[in-house]
């Protein structure tokens, strides 16, 4: 697990944006790396037909509809601790080729959105739109540890501790 | 005639065809109970993800808009879409703050590509959070 953790944490943080444009292995069990076209839909109205202006801007999570009718739930973007729905909401209803990890856990299955462009032939760019975002709405502070500094996160484990429950600390 | 109402039924199979496969499937009545869970900590096993051990790292990803699930005591995992009429499933300040906690929740369930997806209808019951774990796991990831 440390292996893992490692690897992950050493991938997410040290990559810059010069990196080659292609998914990187993260040493998830299960992953494989995946390139496909896809249309970027709003999982909800997807699924219940609840469906909004662009896929309820970046509040909802978001799928990658295949061709073959597979919808894939995009859990995770590049930034560390990080969501992809920030990255495919500007795509909403749009194909997109998308680069990343499906990761195939009997669990659930799982993907990791790397790179995006739009299909077929847009320009690449990294999925960390988070990151981009988080900075530019905190005064242009860099989003490597942006869960170390982020207000709701300071104030949520201000009120209730590591542990969430108040009064209980970890041990000196 | 024969070749207008051939013409007519060839449309009207493939306009029913294709309204079909746009339209909203119905939801299966469930109730869940289990812990609130990071998605993409628990699934992947990239770290311990239950429990106190965990929590502040939950927070982290709910707060960064990985989904938030419900892990039932089925052993099922259940992403959940909606809570309460609210459809905000992105850093939803009332998920984040119910995060870790064990709950008992009615919604309706779709199955979608092997992910449970939720509707929560209502949240019937909240225990708060009861997996003690970081005595045996520390604080997840990087401990204090």
């Amino acid at each position: 697990m440390k292996r893992t953790l490692s690897i992950l944490f050493t991938a997410v943080l040290l990559n810059g944006p010069g990196t080659s444009q292609a998914a990187e292995e993260w040493g998830i069990d299960g992953e494989k790396k995946a390139r496909f076209e896809a249309k970027v839909v709003d999982v909800l109205c997807e699924l219940t037909g609840d469906c909004p202006a662009d896929c309820g801007s970046g509040k909802r999570q978001l799928g990658l509809l295949r061709d073959d009718g597979t919808l894939v739930l995009a859990v995770k973007n590049f930034d560390i601790f990080a969501g992809a729905a920030d990255d495919l909401k500007g795509f909403c209803g749009k194909r997109i080729v998308a680069d990343g990890l499906l990761i195939n856990n009997p669990k659930i299955p799982l993907f990791a959105l790397q790179f995006k462009k739009l299909a077929p032939d847009g320009k690449w760019s990294r999925a960390n739109q988070f990151g981009k975002d988080w900075s530019k709405a905190n005064g242009g502070k860099k989003s490597g540890q942006w869960f170390k500094n982020d207000p709701k996160i300071k104030k949520a484990i201000a009120e209730k501790g590591v542990f969430g429950i108040p009064g209980l600390k970890p041990k000196e | 005639m024969k070749k207008l109402l051939s013409a007519l039924t060839v449309l009207a199979v493939a306009f029913f065809t294709v309204s079909g496969a746009h339209a909203a499937a119905t939801g299966k009545r469930v109730t869940v109970t289990g812990e609130i869970v990071d998605t993409w900590c628990y699934v992947t096993e990239i770290m311990y993800g239950l429990g106190t051990a965990h929590h502040q790292c939950a927070v982290w990803c709910a707060v960064g808009g990985i989904p938030v699930s419900v892990l039932g005591e089925d052993g099922n995992v259940y992403v959940v879409l909606k809570v309460e009429g609210d459809a905000t499933s992105v850093a939803n300040p009332r998920i984040i703050n119910i995060q870790t906690h064990k709950v008992t929740v009615d919604g309706d369930l779709y199955e979608r590509d092997g992910v449970k997806y939720l509707i929560v209808t209502q949240v019937a019951d909240d225990k708060g959070i009861v997996n003690m774990t970081h005595e045996e796991y520390g604080i997840q990831p990087f401990g204090k």
